[in-house]
This record gives C-alpha cells, sequence and structure tokens, in this order.
C-alpha cells in the first residue's frame, strides 16, 4: 500500500517541472486540483508515518507482524524524505541556468492605399527568440534574436545582447546592445507583439523607425534610488549613439568618435501600483550626410498598466541643431492609447484605443517629414494566457497631400 | 480637420468613460480562510515589512535583502489557496496575468527567472531551510518551528488587521 503511495508521490513530483513550465489551463485545474488534494493527503500520511517512527521506541507492541510494519514504515517514511530532498535539490538554481523564449506573430492587412505595390495580404511577422541564462547569483545573461521576412528571403538580426552584474537593487551594471531607455513603450516590450496591446508599435518607436533611436550599444547602469513611497528608478548609459544609418546604432564602432549618452528616472509610486511616470533625456552627435549634427531627445511618458483600464502617454520632442550654421529644428511625437480589459469572458476580450501624432518642421534635415496622425480602434481576444487574436482599424493621414489611408489589421500572436 | 479632432476626442472620453464606469477587479482579500503568513529563512535580515513592500519583492522591484543576499521567490502551485491569496491581494492579478507578467519581466531583462513553483508544504519548508533569502507564503497553520514569520503592516498572521487572508 504504502509502496503505492510512494510511486504516486514521485509521478506528482515528477510531474511537477513540467508544470512549472507550463501552468495548467483552466479546463484542467479540477484534475490539478484532485491531484494537489492527494499530495496533501500523501503529506499528512507522511506526517503519521514520522510521527509513529518517532513514538516507536517508547512503544509495547510486541505483535511479530505490527513490528514488521513499523520496520517498513520508518524505511518508506526515509525514502519519502530522500524524495523531497531531491525535488528540493532540483528547484535550487543551478549556473548557467539557460530558459529560451520565442515569441512569434502572423499578420493580415487589407488598406485603400492607391499605388501601393502590396495593399494587402499575408505577412509572417517576426520570429523572436529570447534567452535568458542566470550565470550566478548575480550576473546574468540575456540576448534577443529576430528573424524578419524579406522579398528576397530573411534577415537574422541581434536585437539585445546583454550581460549584467547586479551588486544590489541600486546599482546593476551592464554592457551590450540594448533598446535605448527613452520612454516607455521601447524597454517595455521589445520586439514580442503579444506582449503589447495593439498589432505594432507606434511609429515614434518604430522598429526600424528614425524618430527615436531604438537601439542602444554601450554600458548601461540602473538600479533603484531609496525614495520611500514614490518608487523611483534610474537608468544611465554611454554608447555609440546613431549610425551611418541613422535608424541603426553602432553595432561595430562608432562613426563619429563621440559617444551619446541616455538618462532615465521613473516614479512607480507604493500608493498607487499600476501607475509609472518618467522622464528620459539623450545626447548625441549624429553624422549624417556629411554634416555634423547635435541632438538632443526628451521625452516623458505616464502609464497605467493594470489592464482595466489600462492607459499609455508618452511624447518625445527631438532637437537637431547643425553644427556648422547653428540650424535648429524640433520634432515633436506622442500617442495616447487607452484600453479596457472587459470583465465579461473570462477577461478575454480588451477594446482599445490609440491616437498617434508626428510633426516635422520644414527645418528638419535629418529625418525628413515623417508627419502622421493616425487613429487606431482594435480589440484583442487572448485565446489562451500565451496566444492572442486582435484586430484593428487604423485611420492614418501622412504628407499633407497624400490622401488619408484607411486599413483593416489582423494579428494572431503568440508565445512559445 | 476639427471634425477629425472631435471624433478622436469623443473616442478618447468615451474610452475613459467606460474605464470610470465598468466594474474593476476585485483587489481585496479572499473568501474565508485562514491567514497566509509569509515565512522567510531564519537567517534573512527582515522580520517586518510594509504590503507595499512585499508588493516590491514579489513584483520583483526589490530583489535583494542586503547586497550578498538575494530574494528568492517561492510560490505554490495553482489552486493551492496560498497562491491564490498571493495573486489576488499582493498581485491583483489573475493567473494568466500573472503568468504573462512573469514572461513580460523576463524579457525586459528585469528578472532572470521567475519564482520557483512549490508543488507542496513540504517542498516549501525544505526550500526555506535550504535557501538564503527564501520567502514563501504559507497557511498560519502549517507553520513550523524554524521559519521566521514576518510581520506585515505591524500585525502577524491571526490578528485582525493581518492583510493577507
Amino acid at each position: 500500500m504504502h509502496r503505492r503511495l510512494l510511486i504516486t508521490m514521485a509521478l506528482l513530483l515528477a510531474a511537477g517541472p513540467a508544470w512549472g513550465q507550463s501552468p495548467p489551463p483552466t479546463d484542467q485545474a479540477e484534475q490539478v486540483k484532485a491531484l494537489l488534494e492527494r499530495v496533501v493527503q500523501l503529506e499528512k500520511r507522511v506526517a503519521e508515518l514520522e510521527a509513529k517512527q518517532t513514538a516507536a521506541p517508547a512503544g509495547t507492541v510486541a505483535i511479530s507482524n505490527v513490528s514488521t510494519a513499523q520496520k517498513t514504515e520508518p524505511q518508506e517514511a526515509h525514502a519519502m524524505g530522500h524524495m523531497d530532498q531531491a525535488s528540493v535539490a532540483q528547484a535550487e538554481t543551478h549556473y548557467p541556468s539557460l530558459q529560451f523564449r520565442g515569441f512569434a506573430d502572423v499578420d493580415f492587412s487589407a488598406t485603400d492605399q492607391k499605388g501601393a505595390p502590396s495593399a494587402s495580404g499575408f505577412n509572417l511577422g517576426q520570429l523572436d527568440l529570447h534567452l535568458a541564462s542566470p550565470l550566478s547569483k548575480k550576473i546574468s545573461y540575456f540576448g534577443e534574436m529576430t528573424f524578419n521576412a524579406h522579398p528576397n528571403g530573411y534577415t537574422v538580426e541581434v536585437e539585445r545582447s546583454i550581460i549584467r552584474y547586479d551588486y544590489n537593487d541600486y546599482f546593476k551594471l551592464s554592457f551590450g546592445r540594448y533598446h535605448t531607455p527613452i520612454g516607455y513603450w521601447n524597454t517595455a516590450f521589445h520586439h514580442g507583439a503579444w506582449l503589447q496591446t495593439t498589432i505594432d508599435r507606434p511609429e515614434m518607436v518604430k522598429v526600424g523607425g528614425t524618430f527615436i533611436p531604438v537601439h542602444f550599444v554601450g554600458f548601461l547602469a540602473e538600479g533603484n534610488i531609496p525614495s520611500g513611497g514614490a518608487g523611483l528608478s534610474y537608468n544611465f548609459g554611454v554608447g555609440n549613439g546613431r549610425g551611418d544609418i541613422i535608424s541603426r546604432p553602432g553595432d561595430a564602432g562608432d562613426n563619429n568618435n563621440n559617444r551619446a549618452w541616455v538618462a532615465n528616472v521613473y516614479s512607480r509610486p507604493a500608493k498607487l501600483y499600476g501607475l509609472q511616470l518618467g522622464a528620459s533625456v539623450y545626447r548625441d552627435k549624429i553624422s549624417f550626410g556629411g554634416k555634423d549634427y547635435r541632438e538632443w531627445i526628451s521625452s516623458a511618458h505616464v502609464v497605467w498598466t493594470r489592464g482595466a483600464p489600462e492607459f499609455l502617454a508618452e511624447f518625445a520632442n527631438v532637437n537637431h541643431r547643425q553644427v556648422l550654421t547653428n540650424l535648429t529644428s524640433n520634432s515633436q511625437a506622442f500617442y495616447v492609447q487607452t484600453g479596457y480589459r472587459l470583465p465579461w469572458f473570462e477577461n478575454t476580450l480588451k477594446p482599445y484605443y490609440r491616437l498617434e501624432y508626428i510633426h516635422t518642421p520644414k527645418s528638419e534635415a535629418v529625418f525628413g517629414n515623417l508627419d502622421l496622425v493616425e487613429s487606431i480602434v482594435g480589440l484583442r481576444y487572448d485565446i489562451s494566457s500565451y496566444a492572442a487574436f486582435k484586430s484593428e482599424y487604423r485611420h492614418a493621414s501622412r504628407l499633407p497631400l497624400t490622401p488619408a489611408v484607411n486599413g483593416l489589421f489582423l494579428q494572431t500572436a503568440f508565445t512559445f | 480637420m476639427k471634425d477629425k479632432h472631435k471624433m478622436m476626442a469623443a473616442i478618447l472620453w468615451t474610452m475613459g468613460l467606460l474605464c470610470g464606469l465598468l466594474p474593476w477587479p476585485s483587489a481585496g482579500q479572499t473568501g474565508r480562510g485562514a491567514d497566509v503568513a509569509i515565512v522567510v529563512n531564519q537567517d534573512t535580515p527582515v522580520s517586518e515589512l510594509s504590503l507595499s513592500e512585499v508588493r516590491k519583492v514579489l513584483l520583483g522591484e526589490r530583489q535583494y535583502w542586503s547586497s550578498k543576499l538575494p530574494i528568492v521567490l517561492l510560490i505554490r502551485a495553482p489552486v493551492a489557496r496560498e497562491r491564490d491569496v498571493v495573486l489576488k491581494v499582493i498581485y491583483q492579478m489573475s493567473e494568466t496575468q500573472y503568468n504573462q507578467f512573469w514572461v513580460a519581466k523576463i524579457f525586459r531583462a528585469e528578472a532572470a527567472a521567475a519564482p520557483k513553483i512549490v508543488y507542496s508544504n513540504d517542498m516549501q519548508f525544505e526550500l526555506i531551510a535550504a535557501i538564503p533569502g527564501a520567502i514563501a507564503f504559507v497557511d498560519a497553520r502549517n507553520v513550523r518551528p524554524g521559519m521566521k514569520v514576518v510581520r506585515v503592516d505591524g500585525h502577524l498572521p491571526g490578528e485582525r488587521a493581518y492583510p493577507l487572508r
């Protein structure tokens, strides 16, 4: 009988890691509950056995078959103890401990854009692989690679590659390729479309876009600032800044021997759980088209991330000053996104709306014209804990003389 | 153009109104049951935390008890009552939101690993004893000698104002 219990226990413990990697879906909850109740019963039984083991020396039982049982039960309890130790050893962290996760999406779009080579059709989106590996108690590695579909094939991009040393909560130092900590979106969602409510990033932080430098190669210091209930944290980094192609960082070196720096401070107030307020500045010297420009980016954001409601708002001003002529331009961009996770259908539905705006003056020589006013209305449906369907209607106006474009966009995004 | 702005303002206003009118998910205490004690290894240099500090620990915003002692989070597997209490009172998230939160947290490189999942009280007790810096959530009736129970907002389990139940 006890042997059977032991086998059952061993099977349950062996199933444990599988649960850890992939929590059971809701429809298996009853089964899990039953199994957990069984574990509780087994624990009680083990406790009883242990109690008997303790009480045995003082006992007066002399019947032979009972004494056989007493010999067996302590042995099984001892084996159970070994099993607990084995599961404990398994649960302890081992180094390195590589974790691997992927993100992917498949998209469909149909627009009324005139003359576009492909106003509608399917699109494979990004296949995004993420690696995280603690190398010791205080050192961790993080990597992110994407596979991107293009007309002539696929490109592979190292999006992030970071090694980080944690001294404590107030100081963590890392080196590598980052998403630049300007504003909120760029460091909150990275390339995982499943993580974000909407189908695409806002235009101002679009991957491959130019408005802010999305990537950054260098070092970054980050941590909490002792501030009580204000919950302040900071990032400060120094790196190569924009490369020859200004949408890309200087992966292989600094193109103008002038380092960029970025500073970001944000607050997560203890009494307003879900709220984050922050401000960032970024300073660089850009060499573009044979001319040098000083770049100042200032940004602010306020977000409420609880999902019911969700509110994200971010603003950035990019100042470019040509070094030779002192000709200055200021470009502004913002987005406001709001959504609400409905309390019905097990909280799987989230309607949302986003307004985006970008203004670039005629004097802007680095970006050219990026003007945009766009409205997006959409609905996200979480078909499981790790997959979602999204549908959007977009209305976008770009250049003053270009007609507005309307479009329907669909996406399924998931993590695996 | 003015009409467009009016339309955008109307959409934003409607979303804001919906946010205000629709019911918020319950953030309070769970149904009846024993208090859930926060327990740590005997050598952990903490004996009292505020509820917001507990939340910071569980959200991975505080990851060290001291420079030399990282925090190791232990969370019971789904359906355990201790986990329900932690999700509802501290995280204020559903099971799905909790899973998504930790996927995102690791993806942002803000944490190297999610909380360790424990499947039984015994396993939890063994891990608390074996891992310096471990913190776990235990039915107050099952607290065993050798564990340090942390006060929350100045209260111990069993006291009327204790928040985790």
